[in-house]
């Protein structure tokens, strides 16, 4: 069953990869796209805990590693590892994650993983404000809507198992 | 070897994941303090092993639905009238792919690669594409890549059967570029990844709307390849340069497509490239 389940994610880190590279371009709005693997990253997190959250991040983030540039090798894996980590943590040990919470928590996760990608890639202050004002925060935005319409399909589903 | 995966896991989950945290965390922070060229062989490594193959594969795939949407698309018509448009529309598509490489051809003379486009950076920076054409096909590093629109990048790193392709947008590359009206000489580059920037003599009168081309100095580019038009001027710290943002000719995001110029960096220019450490 245990096998079954990473199976199962495997599966789910294809498909936001892939909807990452297709999907979210068709829907981009001036130039902002939603983050589909950080949704992936935040409800595995929030599923099945810190470690597979880790894992998950890590993974993720160096699949994104691998196409930016060299120098910035590692940036991306840092900020996803401890943004699975993070969001385990908080739906372990403080917060009952319902729907608005998980939202929330997914906003949160967005700007973690661009603060510490800024922080990392070492970005002069203009440039980091900038990139905040104009890509953080409308894809921060944009990327809780979608995430918002995933979770409430995901709760809808678990509903009518039971 | 399944006991041997539940140990690891069961190592990783202990303590609520501070164990898989501390060891992901060192894995990332050992990426980054390795050497350039352990990062580049690393990033080699996976996108030749596990990236590539996906990316094909989802790439084959989008191609395979295609054709068979198109082919049922087809089914519906005449039979004959169905293969007079299939003629027709590829001799057209054909015909504007022509006029197109005969023009940079005509300007250029060198031979051309098309390629396809198989994979590109999932993150929200775009700097990274990778080509179906490799080693095996003449495709090498620093060689300049180009669509029908203008400039897109150049390789960065050829392997056999595919390549990795450095858009303008990545901070790592800086380009020198000449304002087509003006003829003055600059550089262009991308601070943030994302937005391009140029630098270019304020005595010039370079305004918004002004077209940047490449100036052939480097060695990389050829001279006149179309890369984008002025879109604002600011003032920079220093009086004598003016600082621009430019939008380039080509979407990067929705590339399919894609030109490599089988030409290789001038010699005497490229054993200055190599000496730099």
């Amino acid at each position: 069953m245990k096998n079954l389940k990473w199976l199962w994610l495997l599966i789910m880190f294809v498909v936001c990869f892939s909807l990452q590279v297709s999907v979210a371009d068709w829907l981009s709005i001036f130039e902002v796209s939603p983050d589909f693997v950080i949704i992936f990253i935040v409800a595995v997190a929030i599923k099945c805990g810190p470690a597979a959250g880790c894992f998950w991040g890590f993974a993720a983030g160096f699949a994104q590693d691998v196409y930016a540039p060299v120098e910035w090798l590692g940036a991306h894996s840092i900020a996803m590892t401890i943004v699975g980590f993070v969001v385990g943590q908080l739906n372990e040990r403080f917060l009952t994650l319902n729907m608005p919470a998980k939202v929330g928590v997914l906003g949160l996760a967005y700007m973690i993983c661009d603060g510490i990608y800024f922080g990392i890639t070492g970005l002069s202050k203009e440039i980091v404000t900038n990139l905040f004002l104009t890509k953080s925060l409308p894809g921060c935005a944009y990327t809780m809507l979608i995430g918002s319409i995933l979770f409430y399909l995901d709760v809808g589903k678990k509903k009518t198992h039971v | 070897m399944l006991r041997a995966f539940r140990f690891i896991v069961d190592l990783f989950s202990q303590r609520h994941g501070v164990v898989a945290f501390a060891f992901f965390l060192a894995l990332g922070l050992l990426m980054r303090q390795a050497p350039n060229s352990v990062r580049q062989s690393v990033v080699s490594a996976a996108l030749g092993s596990v990236f590539y193959p996906a990316q094909l594969a989802v790439s084959s795939l989008n191609a395979y639905r295609a054709v068979a949407e198109e082919n049922v698309q087809l089914k519906e018509e005449n039979a004959r009238l169905r293969q007079e448009t299939y003629h027709a529309r590829e001799g057209l598509q054909e015909l504007a792919r022509l006029h197109t490489l005969v023009r940079f051809d005509d300007k250029w003379d060198y031979p051309i690669v098309t390629s396809r486009v198989v994979g590109h950076n999932p993150g929200r920076f775009l700097t990274t594409l990778v080509i179906n054409r490799g080693n095996k096909h003449g495709v090498k590093e620093d060689m300049p890549v180009f669509s029908m629109n203008g400039l897109v990048g150049k390789i960065t790193k050829a392997s056999l059967t595919h390549s990795r392709v450095q858009l303008l947008v990545d901070p790592n590359l800086k380009l020198s570029v000449m304002e087509r009206r003006t003829r003055v000489v600059g550089f262009l580059e991308s601070m943030d990844g994302h937005t391009l920037t140029a630098m270019v003599p304020a005595h010039a009168g370079v305004v918004a709307g002004d077209t940047l081309v490449t100036s052939g100095l480097g060695g990389i580019f050829p001279k006149g390849i179309p890369v984008g038009t002025v879109k604002e001027v600011r003032k920079s710290d220093l009086d004598v340069m003016r600082q621009m943002d430019v939008e380039p000719f080509q979407e990067f995001s929705i590339l399919e497509e894609v030109f490599v110029m089988e030409k290789e960096p001038d010699w005497e220019i490229k054993e200055l490239l190599d000496e730099e450490p």
